[in-house]
């Protein structure tokens, strides 16, 4: 599994060092212009964090001691897939399709705002869980 | 994946997951269907990688294992599969009229 995993980031990692080395290539022989050259790295960046995204809800752990805290987890995974998923999709659509001006902010914007989705649905879900253990008698 | 997502009972296993984690029992009350048909759709979920299973004591218990990307193929073919049968109710309402009209 864990080989697995790593080999599917190295393959990812060369992958997108390999796109930049070509991209640059282009630019450096002026078959691509800059502007497309940076599109082309930022699509590929936004697809690389939907494509990690996806899997995120599969990563479910281990079996913990109570179901609520299974519950809590899994939903903790789901809020933070999809969000970083779409985030992802959003980042590398920007980055095809908007002007140059928007799709440098609203990309950032669409990445920075899943984060804070997750981690303050994250800290929810660990205060909700926490209260529940201590009010449990 | 496409073969356990094409069931609606298994997609609606997945459905009552979502809420959290179930045991075996628990599930199959949701169901008209007998306990060996409900260990196969179980078995076929499992297979797909779409549930895990923990066996707790003498319960077994399931818990939902699905990626973005099976999520949404799993609403899609819900849509898809709710369409079908309003279309599928249409034709027979349809062929019904037709039947009572040529009387």
């Amino acid at each position: 599994m864990i080989l697995k995993r790593t080999s599917f980031a190295i393959a990812v990692a060369l992958l997108i060092l390999g796109t930049a080395a070509g991209l640059s290539y282009a630019q450096s022989v002026d078959l691509l212009r800059a502007e497309a050259a940076k599109r082309t790295m930022q699509v590929i960046i936004g697809l690389t964090l939907a494509a990690y995204a996806n899997l995120m809800p599969k990563d479910v752990g281990r079996w913990r001691a109570s179901a609520l805290a299974v519950a809590r987890a899994q939903s903790a995974l789901r809020v933070g897939g999809w969000s970083m998923t779409l985030a992802g999709l959003a980042h590398a659509g920007l980055w095809a399709f908007a002007p140059l001006h928007i799709a440098n902010v609203a990309g950032m914007v669409a990445v920075a705002s899943a984060m804070l989705v997750t981690l303050i649905y994250c800290g929810r879900t660990l205060v909700a869980c926490r209260s529940k253990q201590t009010t449990t008698p | 994946m496409f073969k356990a997502l094409a069931d609606p009972t298994r997609r609606q296993v997945l459905q009552l997951l979502r809420a959290g984690p179930k045991s075996a029992g628990e599930l199959a009350e949701h169901f008209p269907v007998s306990k060996p048909t409900m260990s196969a759709h179980f078995a076929v979920l499992r297979e797909a990688g779409l549930v895990d299973s923990d066996k707790q004591g003498k319960t077994l218990m399931y818990r939902l294992r699905m990626s973005v990307l099976e999520e949404a193929l799993m609403e899609f073919s819900e849509l898809l599969g709710l369409n079908l049968a309003q279309r599928g109710r249409k034709t027979a309402a349809a062929a019904s009229l037709r039947k009572a009209s040529s009387k």
